[in-house]
């Protein structure tokens, strides 16, 4: 295959005569000013051997393609050869400070030019073959003991009846107390590196409990002393298990797996088991997994235990309640005590794993004093190829923004569906991207987003979207990117953007159902009550008419025919009663036989109200079916739902006691006698 | 009309491109691509406009395609001009745009002549 080298030209003719003389040997890629070379940069830069880079450009000129060059690290991935017509000493010497190799001047000389892309090349690509051979061994390691190690706990746990997170704790302890002890001293010598090998190895501890009976492993009681001697054995069973492994016997990992299986039982006066190994004759590994093991056992709930706080817990260790451990570490879990909390409240498998395989691949490039290597790069692009994929599946917009230059980029899909470029430079003031958004709306995305912490970098807010002339909800989701400094700097955003218009239209759609008498279809209580109040509150000077009426001798009708019968009476009234009314009023059903009704009115309610009687009552089935009605009208009452409610309530009472299947409206007469009635019951 | 010809009638130096590009279809083709290039309209109506920084790059632009090209005339007169717009325009931005009109007006009929020649 031929290297790839980008030329970045506004001179058509200039990139002609480049071309010419080098498409013999290489692919040839061109970009016409400075945010196509970025784009460009982004799609190929692990494919690419060279970029020529010219300096005057319009859009963005060359220093600017180095700095972003600079920015997104590509600088120490791909050599900058400048072929600028521009050749006073300030203008190279700025493109040597950004970190180009090479300075071809003009007029261009076909030997000159091909000579000097070949040597830079050459150059590259052997560096990069080193930190390539380095990279791949640390990354395979890795990512295989990493597997292995998460199916064979994945059993363990299965087999201990343990919670499942145990392994997981154990892990993040020891890594956290790993991490504080290279701070407080250099005794032990520890890399990232060995932090992380312990850690991962730390998930083995337990695995010599595969050799103890199932039986004892689970007792829900307390062992008895004999029980208790063989289940002591697990560590030793769980050392010789590794010893006897056929092959692999000199990997790190194996052998800090045996310290960790054989001595997590130890302590640091020499009374553990099995060998009552003492102080810093235990492997330190093996300290950091015992009292990780025991804090964990302490503060997560057991069948014969609630959980311990992480201070009552730090309390029972240092009080020697546990056995006796190295003060280092003491220290180290008493002054981490929100941190320990935090990460084991937030910790999943996925985080660490992504956690300690970039600080790895940081520290061999530290030591290689190179960027990051082809391998990585190939490996993040298929990760590229992959999501775009994915999206393209999903027909998801995602987006990408970097603070510099200030650049949006859109995936190919999501560009295409919103109808905007793929590459929006400074996006917040683009017109086109504020007819979308909405005026304004970007800043504050970018705001938000702005405002997270590398701890916590999403976001999530629901905008509405103008696509193709019509507006729908859209859920927008962002992830900030945070450089890795002591101080975070804001360096951008990935994110995407869903539809959620139809699941929100369903929403909805669910709470109308929940606001309705499922039998009847009417709304219930509390949404009736919600909408005459809406009513009366938006039309304050109308004439407002609330009834409440009941099935008469519904009891009897039940009685005699059955429920299901009843259940038909209901709806048959409600039937009616929708029948009779405008599509403006609210109808109800407070439940059983009990029904509202409430309506707006000019003129002569009482002939409204005969009618609307006169329509509900009917025959159903051979049975007569009445009610009776209270009514309540605003002009006493005032725009009051619970005093409507109540006066129409003894309205109808009044009613059923005057004979039934009628209409009965309020008045201040029938206070006295409902008095009376109550002071009588 | 032979290319060499073309060159010594619009005072560019034939055996200098010659001896860098090594072909004289390649130097055929390029020289005929120069009657494409918009940078020449690009620098007179961005001067007719006062935007000077687009006249610097469109000025700039020719002066490195003809230091490609060896086309000497017009890469001197271009250079000074690009100088003059370099910090924003000097007083003597006229003139030297006139001279390069003049300049580009030369090269420009001599790779016509040329090219009709060809055709025929």
């Amino acid at each position: 295959m031929k290297d790839k080298i980008l030329i970045v030209d506004d001179s058509e003719m200039n990139r002609s005569i480049l071309d010419d003389m080098l498409k013999d040997n290489y692919e040839i890629i061109e970009a016409e000013d400075g945010i196509a070379a970025v784009k460009r940069l982004k799609e190929h830069v692990s494919e690419l051997a060279l970029v020529l880079l010219d300096i005057v450009m319009p859009e963005m000129d060359g220093f600017g393609v180095l700095e972003a060059m600079n920015q997104n690290g590509w600088i120490n991935e791909v050599p900058v050869i400048i072929i600028s017509a521009e050749s006073s000493s300030t203008h190279i010497e700025r493109a040597y400070e950004l970190g180009a190799t090479d300075f071809i001047a003009r007029p261009f000389d076909t030997l000159i030019v091909r000579r000097r892309v070949v040597n830079t090349i050459l150059l590259y690509a052997k560096q990069k073959r080193l930190i390539n051979l380095v990279e791949d061994q640390v990354y395979e390691k890795e990512r295989q003991s990493d597997l292995m190690i998460d199916i064979l706990s994945h059993i363990m746990e299965f087999r201990n009846g343990e919670s499942g997170l145990h392994i997981l704790h154990v892990r993040i302890i020891t890594d956290l107390l790993l991490s504080c002890l290279t701070k407080k001293t250099d005794r032990y010598n520890l890399t990232m590196a060995d932090i992380s090998l312990i850690s991962t190895a730390s998930a083995l501890h337990d695995i010599g409990k595969i050799g103890i009976d199932e039986k004892i492993l689970n007792k829900p009681g307390k062992l008895t002393a004999e029980e208790f001697a063989i289940m002591k054995t697990h560590s030793e069973i769980g050392a010789n298990m590794i010893s006897d492994l056929p092959v692999h016997r000199q990997e790190q990992l194996v052998k800090t797996a045996y310290e960790i299986c054989r001595w997590h039982h130890e302590r640091y006066d020499g009374r553990g088991y099995p060998d009552g190994l003492k102080g810093d004759e235990i492997p330190i590994s093996a300290q950091v997994v015992s009292l990780a093991d025991v804090y964990d056992a302490l503060t997560s709930e057991r069948v014969y235990k609630p959980p311990y706080s992480h201070e009552a817990a730090v309390k029972m260790i240092c009080g020697g309640e546990c056995g006796t451990f190295n003060p280092l570490l003491l220290e180290c879990l008493e002054e981490n005590a929100e941190k320990f909390r935090t990460s084991l409240e937030k910790a999943s498998h996925e985080d660490i794993k992504h956690r300690k395989l970039r600080s790895i691949s940081e520290e061999t490039l530290r030591d290689e004093g190179g960027g990051v290597s082809k391998r990585t790069l190939r490996l993040l692009d298929r990760e590229r190829v992959r999501n775009t994929f994915y999206a393209s599946m999903a027909e998801a917009i995602q987006f990408e923004y970097s603070v510099a230059p200030p650049m949006l980029s859109l995936s190919v899909w999501g560009a295409k569906k919103l109808g905007l470029d793929e590459i929006i430079t400074n996006p917040a003031a683009d017109k086109r991207l504020d007819a979308l958004l909405g005026e304004g709306s970007w800043n504050k995305i970018s705001a938000a987003a702005r405002a997270t912490t590398p701890e916590k970098p999403e976001t999530k807010l629901e905008l509405l979207l103008r696509i193709e002339g019509s507006v729908r909800w859209y859920r927008i989701i962002t992830r900030s990117l945070w450089s890795d400094d002591a101080e975070p700097e804001f360096e951008g955003v990935i994110g995407t953007a869903m539809d959620i218009n139809d699941s929100l239209l369903k929403m909805q759609e669910l709470e109308t159902k929940a606001a309705r008498d499922p039998l009847t279809g009417l709304l219930n209580r509390a949404s009736a009550r919600e909408q005459i109040e809406m009513k009366m509150l938006s039309h304050p000077e109308s004439n407002f008419a609330l009834a409440i009426f009941d099935i008469d001798d519904f009891k009897k009708a039940n009685d005699v025919y059955g429920h299901m019968f009843g259940d038909e009476v209901i709806k048959f009234i409600s039937k009616n009663l929708r029948e009779s009314i405008r599509g403006s009023d609210v109808s109800g059903r407070f439940g059983g036989e009990e029904f509202l009704a409430f309506l707006e009115y000019k003129t002569d309610i009482e002939r409204t109200f005969e009618r609307i009687h006169k329509s509900i009552c009917g025959v159903y089935e051979n049975y007569d079916v009445s009610v009776t009605m209270g009514v309540a009208l605003s002009s006493d009452m005032g725009n009051d739902y619970e005093k409507l409610l109540h006066a129409a309530d003894s309205a109808l009472y009044f009613g059923k006691r005057n004979g039934k299947n009628q209409v009965c409206f309020y008045d201040e007469s029938m206070k006295s006698l409902l008095e009376t009635d109550t002071a009588d019951n | 009309m032979t290319l060499e010809a073309c060159y010594a009638a619009m005072g560019a130096d034939y055996s200098d491109v010659l001896s860098r590009l090594r072909s004289e279809r390649l130097i055929q083709k390029f020289v005929l691509k120069f009657l494409d290039d918009k940078s020449f309209e690009l620098l007179s109506s961005s001067l007719e406009s006062g935007s000077y920084e687009e006249a610097f790059r469109a000025s700039h632009t020719i002066k490195g395609m003809c230091q490609n090209l060896s086309f000497t005339t017009l890469m001197h007169s271009s250079s000074e001009l690009t100088e003059a717009l370099r910090n924003g325009p000097t007083p003597e931005v006229p003139s030297l745009f006139e001279k390069v009109s003049a300049d580009y007006e030369m090269t420009v009929s001599a790779i016509r002549a040329y090219q009709s020649e060809l055709g025929a």
